[in-house]
């Protein structure tokens, strides 16, 4: 536990803070309600038994089981379709968007424009989602498209303000004598991108676009508004066979699913670190 | 060379503007070794960036052979800079960081890498082409930023105090190798710097600035020697400012007075002087303690202090109105005796305030 708490401890004060009494206590009552759910669910989804609060044996029938659900497999393959095409929409914007906001010079409504693109985190989703809703129907009646479309373009337009965190992040913290170098080295601006600012910004983009990709994959509200019949994404299809009770099958993909964040966040956090 | 042409620089807008160049005029002859010599503050950053491109002159022109460049990009400037942070990209390795200009230019992969071999030599960092750069030491990360500014063979190479990260030691090797590079390529060196030991050291000429705009252009002889304002003569080694009155002019000669003394006929850079009191420079090393009786003595006074300092020692001789001169002496007088000083009076200069 002390090993555990001492890489969130900074440097100074640490040893009065752990001093206060029911320090250690509460430390381990929250890391518990945060993580014991979810390890329960972890633990519970290689039950061979079908219920999910008595422990029989360890099998991966649940796993199984869910992979060969047609159901199951069909949402997957439109999540990953709609994340990952959000995904990169989504990343090439907030790029975009960084550079303008970091290396456009100082001009009228910068602030404002930041606050803009980083705005959508703070509105509630429910209201994004009806809002997407209700703007999209008048939308599809005035041109007549449907299909999948307007789910990644939803899924593209909440992803932005993830994607750009991440992104201007770095940006700021990078040297802008890097840029300079290589203009005075008779680079224009488009190579000085091309060459120098995107390979030193690659770690902010990943980092980005993996927060991306992770929050339209996690995504209920707004798809569940705004998706079409057919549509259904993974979260959505988890949600209604909860419906009918909690499956083990449903902690199986679950367990993956967590599987899946754990490892783009991780990687995320390696890629961030890397930056110098 | 490079004509500057009354050059404004101003930042920010309105009231809140700073100017950080006020109608700087200058040139720099080709294929010289250039100084910009001043304190902190004093822009002569800001006249090297606007040489560079990456800021715009607010008023004035900028030309080099001739040419109009004050309102190019940096990248259409046949001007390379050192920076002072070195700014070498650490995803590319020595020799693509050397490379990087002729690789935007597109020239041919052949002589790209045929500049790559000459240059890393000519910094004596030959086996290092495949390193990392983070792989370097300070000095050698140094020595790869002049390579890579140097291997497009701009016109100008511009340097922004690139020796103030090194230890003493690495910064006299570098002053020395930075002149042997100049000597080699011809090419025409500006080189900023608040270090007037280094100015003095490396340059063919200096141009000291102090707040905005440019105080004397000279040889690093006549800045020491013959300082035209106070603030140069401050500025530049260690000096005595004393004061005198100016009685007038004869031709190109200031009559001078110390207190009531005999009037002096030294030489000055600045005839628009008004008469009355002045400011005299004089340096330690060109003072002779003589006795207070002497008649060759222009300044009496009491020595307050004495240091020895191994070649010689420093004495502090504090004058009948209250300036302190220090005078360099290998017999030093003891402390609470009176002296009288004397100079020959062409090492006297009027000074503008």
């Amino acid at each position: 536990m002390d090993k555990l708490l001492s890489i969130f401890r900074p440097s100074t004060g640490s040893r009065e803070l752990r001093r206060q009494p029911l320090f250690t206590g509460m430390s381990w009552l929250v890391l518990l309600f945060l993580y014991a759910p979810i390890a329960v669910l972890v633990v519970f989804s290689f039950n061979d038994n079908r219920s999910v609060v008595r422990w029989t044996e360890f099998s991966l029938r649940w796993y199984a089981a869910a992979l060969e659900n047609d159901d199951i497999r069909r949402s997957a393959m439109i999540s990953i379709q709609v994340a990952f095409t959000a995904t990169v929409f989504s990343t090439i914007i907030a790029t975009m968007a960084a550079l303008a906001t970091t290396r456009g010079g100082v001009y009228r409504g910068r602030s404002a424009a930041i606050a803009l693109i980083n705005q959508p985190l703070m509105i509630p989703e429910i209201v994004t989602a009806i809002a997407t809703l209700a703007f999209f129907s008048i939308l599809r009646q005035l041109t007549g498209v449907t299909g999948i479309g307007w789910l990644i373009l939803a899924h593209t337009v909440f992803c932005v303000p993830f994607a750009y965190m991440p992104i201007r992040a770095r940006l700021s913290d990078m040297s802008v004598t890097y840029e300079a170098a290589a203009a005075d080295l008779y680079a224009t601006p488009w190579q000085t991108f091309r060459h120098v600012t995107l390979p030193l910004l690659m770690p902010g983009v990943m980092a980005g676009a993996m927060l991306a990709f992770v929050v339209s994959l996690d995504d209920v509200i707004i798809t569940l508004l705004v998706a079409g019949p057919g549509e259904t994404t993974l979260p959505i299809y988890i949600l209604g066979q909860i419906r009918r009770g909690v499956t083990p099958e449903v902690n199986a993909i679950s367990t993956i699913l967590i599987g899946l964040t754990v490892a783009m966040v991780t990687l995320t956090f390696f890629l961030q670190r890397k930056r110098k | 060379m490079i004509d500057v042409r009354n050059v404004t620089k101003r930042f920010g807008q309105g009231q809140a503007a700073v100017t950080a160049l006020g109608d700087v005029s200058l040139t720099i002859p080709e294929g010289s070794f250039f100084t910009l010599l001043g304190p902190s503050g004093c822009g002569k950053t800001t006249l090297l960036r606007l040489i560079a491109g990456f800021e715009l002159p607010t008023e004035g022109e900028i030309a080099l052979d001739g040419q109009s460049i004050g309102h190019l990009a940096p990248n259409d400037r046949p001007v390379n800079t050192v920076f002072q942070s070195y700014a070498l990209f650490p995803h590319m390795s020595v020799a693509r960081n050397v490379g990087f200009g002729l690789e935007m230019l597109k020239r041919p992969k052949a002589e790209i890498d045929g500049t790559i071999n000459e240059m890393l030599d000519l910094v004596q960092l030959g086996e290092f082409a495949t390193r990392r750069v983070d792989q370097l030491s300070g000095g050698q990360q140094q020595r790869v930023a002049l390579a890579r500014a140097l291997a497009p063979r701009p016109k100008v190479l511009l340097l922004d105090e690139p020796l103030s990260a090194l230890d003493l030691k690495l910064r006299k090797g570098m002053q020395s190798e930075l002149k042997r590079l100049q000597h080699e390529t011809g090419i025409t060196f500006v080189f900023v710097t608040h270090d007037q030991g280094e100015a003095l050291a490396m340059s063919d000429q200096i141009a000291v600035m102090s707040a905005g705009s440019v105080r004397q252009v000279g040889t690093p002889e006549e800045i020491y020697t013959a300082p035209r304002s106070r603030f140069v003569a401050d500025f530049i080694g260690d000096t005595n400012i004393v004061n005198a009155t100016l009685l007038g002019f004869d031709g190109d000669a200031a009559k001078i007075q110390f207190g009531e003394g005999t009037p002096l006929a030294v030489h000055t850079a600045s005839t628009s002087l008004a008469p009355g009191p002045v400011h005299v420079a004089l340096r330690p090393e060109t003072i002779r303690v003589v006795d207070e009786s002497a008649e060759t003595a222009l300044l009496r006074g009491e020595v307050v202090d004495s240091t020895y300092f191994g070649a010689g020692s420093q004495m502090l001789v504090r004058l009948e109105d209250g300036v302190s001169v220090h005078v360099q002496v290998s017999t030093p007088r003891p402390v609470g005796s009176r002296v009288g000083l004397e100079c020959d009076t062409s090492m006297l200069h009027v000074l503008e305030d």
